[in-house]
């Protein structure tokens, strides 16, 4: 019996040294130090000579659309592309468990959420930016620093049009009893990009602006019972019995539908308003509301310090801020940064829908959201 | 003794070196991820180190402090854990219920159409969790949501009431719905196999039937439902998609919503801390079991002798029984099936018109499918026969290693029963499937990327993705593997001891045969959930080795119920026809779970 339990313990002990010391290294050897990325630059032909070189080309991306991208990008430069769809969450978790391994696995990486990707993946050195050279003096700096911003998407308060005109011009009448239990959005807890929206409203010059609109609206100062009138917005809009959803679509289809009688409103992506007309949803945006109508969110485009293909990388990114590269992603919700991509769908553009949104700054997301995720927790 | 020959003689007993062989392997296997996760819930990762100040890695006990002694801790934590053991309780008294009654009318009295219901009865497990909670979702939603009303309300002009439409009791009564089956299995399989000897000696002494039932019956089942307890208790803890469904429109948090939110948003630490404590909750609930059982010293249903019993006779309430029974499990197994076919045939969602009705999402050619970004129809979609032969193949294999590995395990903890090491094993073959999937593959991604030792690298290979699978529905076949054991005299082996029989030959002669179900229940149990697994696999999976899963969640995410619902359609349908493929071939089914 002793015995029996000695060997046991042995056993395990042997085992488990190694494995320890295994699963803390895994965790620290992870910073391999990113393949410097920008060593002399190179001209076009010579990128893609060196891009066919590497000959293969692995891109991990939110979007199924990428799949043919690449099949189109792959026929053209004859490399041959794969492409994986990663939902955000698994996204960084896989870019950094790979990036900290150094495995052959991604070589570009198409990644949304900028408050989780400023700390877990780029303060970390997982993943580089890289902007064609031919790009760095037309696209706005800052769709360019901290990470090159592939995509742009809105999610605009959006309402039930069906016999309605736009019902509100300011924020706060979100509110009001009027629309208690009559607005919706995504879970901020599922979906990183939220979060980071109702971060970003915390900050000071949002709070202020928030503020004032209060002001406007009222007449009066508004009366603080948190840090700020960000976060005091939020609390009265979630106490409003705002309903969390579990995913856009279902939210368009919830708020959408005809012959409803009461009118519903819902923060979601621009995107859906594509498909209302096929699904029978009187869907239509708000502009102008003060001081934001919604926000917007950048998709980066990345390379893994892991990658094998870094120039083949390189020649993807430029393809896929090229035209011809974003041509199947251009319509109504989605703007390419390169100002030389007019929006085909939406009349309202992107520089324009700027000044109406709330645009995401991943470094304040990284800053201070742990701390409106806890507030948030503590007023669901 | 010398310390030579006491070894001599442990290791002369067959399930002693298979004890042995097991804590090595599944030390490395499952305790390096529960270690790494300890570690986890006192280090500081990179989303923490801005906010908390101190460098990645440095030990804190600030995840413990605010997940339990924070006045945020009652948000975090309490109220979470609260509603999880309210929902998960209700789920096994849900389970066992149904699952129990429903094994009781199978295997003791004379109900019709046995058989058809039996194989209809495993359906709500076949299905993934979530379309049971979709289908109660989209039945009975009111006008607190919005959109075009559920299914009950457009048929009745009644609103269902919010407790009812949403919160803690549609999830426990889905989610005990889905693990219904379980309790189905091995409370049936228990009493189809015992010793009617007991019973029958009752009714010689006219014993009343509810006397019968109350005190021989159920004490017999007494290691079955416990086991059923566990598995659908610690299921229902980590299930994770049914809340989510039906809790999030009166936000009711349990721990795994909880648990994800933390992980996925900057608080992974705290994530973790939650996890250990559900993991620790699973762990002591197995504890109790083996306390229980341990303190009966016989389970022995199966014996050398053999009787029949006679089936209880309904009498005038056999009709009605049957079809109660029958319009009941064809609502929670055939109706969603039959609403995935639909809703993967019509164009515009909600219009069940003929007009509307369109097989393009099936058999469309590209150009057809504008709608859904040239997606061409599932049947000519090549993906979709890459992944689907690539889950066959994944399924299989874990099915294999964890049924075969499960069946072994079971045998050998039975037979080395109350010592110390068949109780670590039976810890160890048990506790993966209580770790969150995600964190379990992310852990397993680190742990086999380069190699280590005589550990190859495994990353990318198929290899990683059938380890983490069977690790991780091993409990599964060690469950019925052990209950299985249970069972079964040991005179029968020993009389085979007694002949000179070896254990080989007594395995595959004897205690094989005799338990047969039983034991492929434990490989069809693994088979299933892992043709509809799909955060076990994520991390792990690369292009080349994608499965129908990852394509049903690329679907799911883009809205494209059509190709969703055709896809759920196909994995129901897969598994029906394995599950039916092996009951004709082996006699045995998971239905049956034994004795079939």
């Amino acid at each position: 019996m002793k015995i029996k339990r000695i060997v046991a313990i042995l056993f395990i002990c042997l085992l488990m040294a190694p494995a320890v010391l295994v699963a803390q290294g895994g965790k620290e050897s992870g910073a391999a130090p990113a393949q410097a990325v920008a060593e002399k630059e190179m001209t076009k032909e010579e990128l893609i000579a060196a891009a066919q070189k590497e000959g293969t080309l692995t891109v991990y991306s939110p979007s199924s659309r990428h799949s043919k991208v690449g099949d189109e990008f792959g026929a053209k430069y004859g490399i041959k592309v794969q492409v994986t769809q990663l939902k955000d969450v698994e996204m960084i978790e896989k870019v950094s468990k790979e990036a900290a391994a150094n495995l052959d696995a991604a070589d570009v990486v198409f990644v949304q959420d900028g408050g989780r990707i400023y700390t877990e993946l780029l303060d970390t050195g997982y993943i580089t930016s890289y902007t064609p050279m031919d790009l760095r003096s037309t696209i706005e700096q800052k769709y360019q620093n901290p990470l090159q911003v592939w995509d742009l998407c809105t999610k605009v308060f959006i309402y039930n049009s069906e016999r309605w005109q736009q019902p509100i011009t300011n924020v706060w009448e979100l509110t009001e009893p009027k629309w208690k239990g009559l607005v919706q959005m995504k879970d901020p807890f599922g979906e990183g990009v939220n979060m980071n929206f109702l971060t970003m409203i915390t900050k000071d010059e949002h709070a202020k602006a928030l503020a004032d609109a209060y002001k406007k609206l009222y007449g009066k100062d508004l009366v603080l019972t948190t840090k700020n009138a960000g976060y005091e917005w939020i609390k009265m809009f979630f106490q409003n019995g705002l309903l969390l959803g579990k995913s856009d679509t279902t939210i368009a289809e919830q708020i959408g539908a005809k012959g409803q009688a009461n009118q519903w409103m819902a923060l979601f992506t621009m995107n859906k308003l594509r498909t209302a007309k096929d699904k029978n949803l009187a869907l239509a945006p708000s502009y102008n509301v003060e001081p934001f109508s919604g926000f917007y969110y950048p998709i980066y485009a990345s390379i893994p310090s892991n990658s094998r293909s870094v120039n083949a990388a390189k020649l993807f990114i430029d393809y896929a801020l090229s035209e011809e590269g974003y041509a199947a992603f251009n319509q109504l919700g989605d703007y390419s940064p390169n100002p030389a991509l007019k929006n085909t769908e939406d009349p309202v553009s992107i520089q324009e829908w700027d000044k109406m949104l709330i645009y995401e700054d991943p470094e304040w997301c990284a800053e201070a959201r742990a701390d409106v995720e806890e507030f948030l927790s503590a007023i669901m | 003794m010398t310390v030579q020959y006491r070894l001599k003689s442990f290791f002369r007993k067959p399930h002693n070196i298979i004890l042995f062989v097991l804590v090595l392997i599944l030390s490395y296997l499952t305790l390096v991820p529960l270690l790494t996760m300890i570690i986890d819930t006192v280090t500081v990762h990179t989303a923490e180190a801005r906010r908390l100040k101190l460098p990645v890695g440095t030990v804190t006990l600030s995840h413990w402090a605010k997940v339990l002694f924070d006045p945020a801790s009652v948000s975090i934590f309490y109220k979470p854990l609260l509603n999880s053991l309210i929902t998960s309780l209700g789920a096994c008294a849900i389970a066992l219920g149904f699952g129990g009654t429903f094994a009781w009318l199978v295997t003791r009295t004379n109900m019709k159409y046995k058989s058809l219901l039996s194989s209809l009865c495993i359906f709500p497990y076949i299905m993934p969790s979530w379309t049971l909670a979709l289908a109660w979702y989209n039945i009975f939603k009111n006008s607190v949501v919005g959109g075009t009303p559920g299914i009950f309300t457009a048929l009745t002009g009644i609103q269902a009431p919010n407790w009812f439409a949403y919160g803690p009791f549609p999830i426990a009564l889905v989610t005990g719905l889905h693990y219904a089956p379980f309790a189905y299995i091995m409370i049936g399989g228990i009493l189809r196999n015992m010793d009617a000897n007991l019973e029958e000696a009752a009714m010689m002494l006219n014993t009343p039937r509810s006397r019968i039932i109350t005190k021989i019956t159920i004490p017999i089942v007494i290691p079955a439902v416990l086991s059923t307890f566990l598995l659908v208790f610690s299921s229902a803890m980590s299930s994770f998609a049914v809340p989510t469904f039906l809790g999030l429109p009166v936000r009711y948090q349990v721990l795994t919503t909880q648990l994800y939110r933390t992980m996925n948003g900057l608080n992974p630490g705290q994530g973790y801390s939650i996890a250990m404590i559900m993991i620790l909750l699973g762990v002591s609930i197995l504890a109790m079991n083996q306390k229980i059982i341990g303190l009966r010293k016989n389970y022995t249903t199966v014996t050398g002798k053999s009787s029949n019993i006679a089936l209880v006779n309904l009498k005038k309430a056999r009709t009605p029984v049957s079809i109660i029974v029958a319009v009941f499990l064809f609502s929670v197994s055939l109706l969603p099936l039959i609403s995935f076919a639909l809703e993967s045939i019509i164009l515009r969602p909600g219009d069940y018109s003929p007009s509307n009705i369109t097989l393009q999402f099936w058999i469309g050619s590209a150009a057809d499918n504008t709608m859904a970004n040239s997606e061409p129809g599932l049947l000519l979609n090549p993906t979709l026969y890459r992944s689907l032969w690539n889950s066959i193949k994944l399924s299989l294999a874990c099915s294999l290693c964890a049924g075969t590995v499960g069946f072994l395990a079971g045998y050998a903890i039975v037979r080395g029963r109350g010592k110390k090491l068949s109780d670590f094993v039976n810890n160890l073959a048990f506790f993966p499937y209580l770790m969150p999937s995600m964190a379990f593959s992310a852990i397993y991604l680190s742990m086999f990327s380069i190699q280590r030792g005589p550990i190859p690298a495994l990353y990318g290979t198929f290899a990683i993705l059938v380890l983490a699978g069977t690790v991780k529905y091993l409990p599964f076949a060690s469950r019925s593997g052990i209950n299985a054991m249970f069972q079964l005299s040991k005179e029968i082996e020993e009389a085979g001891v007694i002949m000179g029989i070896g254990w080989w030959k007594r395995m595959t002669r004897l205690v094989i045969p005799i338990q047969k179900s039983s034991f492929i229940s434990g490989y069809l149990l693994p088979f299933t959930s892992c043709m509809r697994e799909l955060s076990l696999f994520i991390l792990l999976v690369t292009p080349a080795n994608r499965v129908l899963t990852t394509l049903l969640f690329y679907y799911n995410e883009k809205g494209w119920n059509q190709y969703s619902n055709g896809i759920n359609l196909l994995i129901v349908l897969i598994v029906i026809l394995f599950n039916f493929f092996v009951n004709k071939v082996s006699g045995a089914s998971i239905d049956k779970g034994i004795g079939g």
